[in-house]
């Protein structure tokens, strides 16, 4: 196999981990917090290796073998969590290597688990690095989807299905590589840079608001406070829900929608439709709810109930109240709806709409073809029928997802952990949402879980962000064998 | 055969509800179910236990209403069936049943609302096991008979009993039988529908017949053996004391452990036992992954109970008891060890999860769809490897189609789907999410009591259960029988139109 192209691949992620870094220096120097010095040698470091991977790995041979894709994807996120705790260490922020992976893996998943049950001890610097491993994360799973994954040529056992990586419903890509990175940049960065605007004229400070920002539009959910975003005004948690949710959607629709390109919106809106509709439906329930049973007033109840659904099905994690207080139907519908999480192409973790869409729309099918077995009726999606390849991949990903799930649990529970954080920490850390139940749930933090425990979480948030397949087909037999 | 899309695909032929034919089956379904009681009253007349009156009324009642439907209502009925209907007359067959097979709990007054009795009486005839009644030692005998009696009666399915007796079904036969067992991939005994219908009866009745002898000879009272023979071989799980098998000595337990793993079993790969063709037995892929899942779970179970500190034999014991009441998805439960690790909570929720074998009475997603799942992830796995690989999933010897591997999957997804929409409406009835999770996939696998998250019995739960919650457990019990489909098609709109 070809690991000189995996390793060389490494580079341009890894010096782009290494200035982000360098941002990080702004507030250290701005707040005098002493941590300068370090993080700057951070920066260095990372920018460095990254450049050797770069400068000093040949150029693999071209012709492609489709291991060597499935390599390099999971081992550039495994780089880009190792030199994110760098900043973690450096500063002595955290206690052990265990803590550092922890909560890098959980900032460049878009997770949003946290290790730390008092985040504002934190020097300035390592908070905008977590905010910033949210970004950086949130971004790279687009470019993934949208962009690496369609020019890998693996389509067609495509991990991403249809309209999510800008490729047909047959599985073939319709846009160039380069400019999809472009676009999806541009999109990224303007809607950044406008939310950050938004909540600071909101009222925020500049360094909440960017903190935020960064957090929130990646569908990450770090905070730089202890009560998450709690403390923030109606408006402001408002807006932070618009950026969630937008998070949640597909980036090349969002492409499309920005630059006003309507024909090529008006017939590729099923996914956006159902997830809208999923979101409706979730939030209705939950402000109901929240009104009738846990007898908020109106506005209360209505400004928790949609920032919180919003979080949750978005796979944010952002906390408006310790819903570990609420009624269990609600709680028990937050899993469910961080499980479907948001539309696939999107910064968003879980199974994604996309493809329960799919699961719903072929049990449809397959009940209605019992009656009619010769009639010709494939699964469509925004009117084009969807192959029977990407289905099955449809369906083996999220079969192999909640057996994922379920080992996960089985091992949590083993090395000690509680029925019910161990349930939360599945659900939390898999999907990428977040926060779980119990202790580890509201504004809790992941500080008590053995340090297996520990592991086992930073396993699933890499798993849940890389759909399984990815990581899981790297330790089957045949993988590695000789050709 | 007509070829049409799905746009024009109206009026082939305009479609009637052959109202006389689910008639006569309904009719004669009851005739089965009234004679079925004339054991239960024996018994209450035997031990004068009260409730004679009750059951004899019901019986009547039932009678006098089957023969009605059978000889006024039915008659010149035309044995025609298109697949729709076939769905159709199993879910209308498998609601008026059970509703009838209520009155008795009614008539002795036995329970005290129409719920409990519906609930009691589905979670007979679907060999759930969940059982609201809280008297059970002072119960009457008769009633108690008639409780295991219905799970019995439920356990093959009651669409065996029409298919078995009437053979001028034919062709439509084979649409009954796989609208309750949805395509589990069966292998017939014998090429004719009613013939192979008859061998697994015959293989059902020998078997509850060996259990209750060995039971007798155990030294147990003839009441208890009867149920308990009854109970087990159905996979239903119904008991006659408050403290579960408890009281039984370790010969019955042993005995019980036996029957409740063979109930698991194919009736196929238990008929060749019986004519001795071990090889057959041998070879049978899914009877092999179902000794090895349960060797599996035993040796998981009885180590967490060894490590928390309990005695090696009776860690032991309690294991092979406990995993074969859950893999066959009968759920008894006995004296358990004095602790209940989480390990062992979660091995039981998969092997719940994964249930019995396929053409078992056991319920579950069954051992068999998950060997197609298995086997068709692990080609996914190779295919993504070598992308121009030719693979193709085998079970039994055979080839499965791919439509058949995306109907598994379908399968898979509607079963989660129902435990997650049973555990939502449970939550909402004041459950915490684990045990609301756990008693929504005991009722959708038809498991019943047995312990789950901790080492209590869950038979006292549904006492206090809200009625919508024993409603909703109702539905899931229905659904994991009839393996969902017919469940589902009947709410969808292409089996409402008329063609």
């Amino acid at each position: 196999m070809e690991w000189r192209v995996a390793f060389r691949s490494l580079g341009i992620p890894l010096m782009g981990e290494g200035a982000a870094m360098a941002i990080c220096l702004a507030p250290a120097l701005y707040y005098h917090d002493g941590t300068a010095g370090v993080i700057a040698l951070a920066a260095l470091a990372t920018f460095l290796v990254g450049l050797a991977f770069m400068l000093l790995i040949p150029r693999g041979s071209t012709q492609r073998d489709n291991r060597v894709s499935y390599v390099t994807v999971t081992l550039m996120w495994l780089a880009l969590v190792l030199f994110g705790t760098l900043p973690f260490l450096a500063t002595r922020s955290v206690n052990s290597l265990t803590d550092a992976v922890f909560e890098s893996m959980s900032g460049f998943t878009s997770t949003g688990a946290t290790i730390f049950s008092q985040v504002e001890t934190l020097p300035p610097s390592v908070l905008l690095w977590r905010s910033m491993s949210n970004w950086i994360g949130g971004f790279g799973i687009i470019l993934l989807v949208l962009a690496v994954v369609p020019s890998l040529g693996i389509n067609k056992f495509s991990l991403y299905t249809a309209e999510s990586s800008g490729a047909d419903n047959t599985g073939k890509t319709t846009y160039h590589t380069g400019s999809m990175v472009r676009r999806t940049l541009a999109v990224y960065v303007i809607l950044t840079v406008c939310f950050i605007v938004a909540l600071w004229i909101a009222g925020m400070t500049l360094w909440e608001a960017v903190n935020l920002t960064f957090a929130n539009i990646s569908t990450g959910g770090f905070s730089i406070y202890g009560d998450s975003i709690s403390r923030f005004t109606t408006l402001q948690q408002f807006i932070l829900a618009t950026a969630m949710f937008i998070g949640g959607i597909n980036f090349a629709l969002l492409f499309n929608l920005l630059t006003f390109r309507w024909k090529e919106l008006s017939h590729k809106l099923d996914q956006f439709g159902f997830y809208v509709m999923l979101l409706v439906l979730s939030v209705s329930f939950t402000v109901l709810a929240l009104r009738l049973h846990e007898g908020y007033n109106w506005s209360d109840a209505v400004r928790y109930g949609v920032v919180q659904t919003v979080s949750v099905l978005t796979t944010t994690g952002s906390v408006v109240a310790d819903t570990n207080l609420w009624w269990t139907p609600i709680v028990f519908l937050f899993l469910v709806l961080c499980t479907c999480g948001g539309m696939a192409g999107s910064t968003t973790g879980g199974v994604k709409v996309m493809r329960v869409l799919i699961l719903f729309r072929n049990v449809n099918n397959i009940l209605s073809n019992r009656l009619h077995p010769n009639a010709v009726n494939p699964v469509r999606l925004n009117g084009k029928p969807v192959s029977q390849d990407i289905i099955t991949n449809v369906m083996v990903i999220s079969l192999v997802y909640a057996m994922t799930m379920v080992a996960g649990l089985l091992m949590l529970m083993t090395v000690g952990v509680g029925s019910t954080e161990a349930i939360g920490a599945v659900f939390g850390c898999i999907t990428s949402y977040g926060p779980g139940l119990g202790d580890c749930g509201g504004f809790g933090s992941y500080t008590a879980f053995p340090m297996v425990g520990k592991w086992i979480c930073t396993a699933l948030m890499l798993l849940g962000r890389l759909e399984c397949i990815t990581v899981f087909i790297l330790f089957i037999p045949g993988f590695w064998r000789r050709r | 055969m007509m070829r049409y899309s799905f746009s024009n695909m109206v009026r082939i032929d305009s479609w009637r509800f052959n109202f006389r034919l689910i008639a006569r089956l309904l009719g004669m379904l009851l005739v089965i179910l009234a004679l079925s009681m004339v054991v239960p009253v024996l018994v209450s007349v035997v031990y004068a236990d009260g409730s004679q009156f009750g059951l004899i009324l019901s019986g009547v009642l039932i009678l006098a209403m089957g023969l009605l439907l059978r000889n006024f209502v039915g008659v010149g009925a035309t044995f025609e069936l298109h697949d729709r209907e076939g769905l159709w007359y199993t879910l209308i067959i498998w609601l008026v049943v059970p509703i009838m097979g209520a009155l008795p709990y009614l008539f002795t007054s036995s329970v005290h609302s129409f719920t409990d009795a519906a609930f009691e009486s589905f979670s007979g005839f679907t060999t759930t096991g969940s059982s609201i009644m809280t008297g059970l030692d002072d119960a009457p005998k008769g009633l108690l008979v008639w409780r295991s009696t219905s799970q019995w009666v439920g356990g093959l399915g009651l669409i065996l009993f029409v298919v078995a007796i009437l053979r001028r079904l034919n062709a439509g036969a084979a649409k009954l039988y796989e609208s309750e067992f949805s395509g589990t991939l069966q292998r017939r005994l014998h090429p004719h529908m009613s013939r192979n219908v008859q061998y697994m009866w015959r293989v059902y009745i020998l078997l509850t017949l060996a259990m209750f002898i060995l039971l007798l000879l155990g030294g147990n009272g003839f009441v208890d053996s009867f149920c308990l023979a009854l109970s087990t071989v159905s996979t239903g799980g119904f008991m006659t004391h408050m403290s579960g098998l408890a009281g039984l000595s370790s010969y019955s337990i042993g005995v019980v452990t036996v029957f409740m793993f063979l109930a698991g079993v194919n009736l196929a790969v238990l008929f060749n036992l019986f004519l001795g063709h071990f090889r057959r037995v041998r070879k049978d892929d899914e009877f092999r992954s179902y000794g090895v899942a349960f060797l599996i779970a035993v040796a998981i179970c009885s180590l967490a109970f060894i490590v928390s500190g309990v005695s090696v034999g009776q860690s032991l014991k309690f294991s092979v008891f406990h995993i074969a009441s859950t893999a066959s998805t009968c759920g008894f439960y006995t004296n358990p060890p004095a602790v209940w690790p989480t390990v062992v909570s979660v091995v039981t929720i998969v092997i719940l999860f994964a249930g019995a074998s396929a053409g078992s009475t056991g319920g579950g997603i069954k051992i068999k769809r998950l060997m197609i799942l298995t086997k068709h992830i692990h080609n996914y796995f190779v295919g993504m490897i070598h992308p121009h690989a030719v693979m193709c999933v085998k079970v039994g010897g055979a080839r499965v189609e791919e439509e058949y591997i995306s109907r598994v999957f379908a399968f898979v997804f509607l079963y989660a789907l129902f435990v997650i929409m049973g555990s939502f409406v449970l939550t909402m009835c004041g459950l915490d999410i684990p045990n609301a999770f756990c008693m929504a996939s005991a009722n959708m696998s038809n498991l019943g009591p047995s312990p789950i998250i901790n080492n209590m019995g869950g038979a006292l739960d549904y006492v206090a259960l809200h009625p919508v919650g024993k409603w909703t457990m109702i539905v899931l019990m229905l659904a994991g029988r009839l393996e969902i489909f017919a469940l589902v098609a009947a709410l969808m709109r292409v089996y409402w139109k008329s063609r």
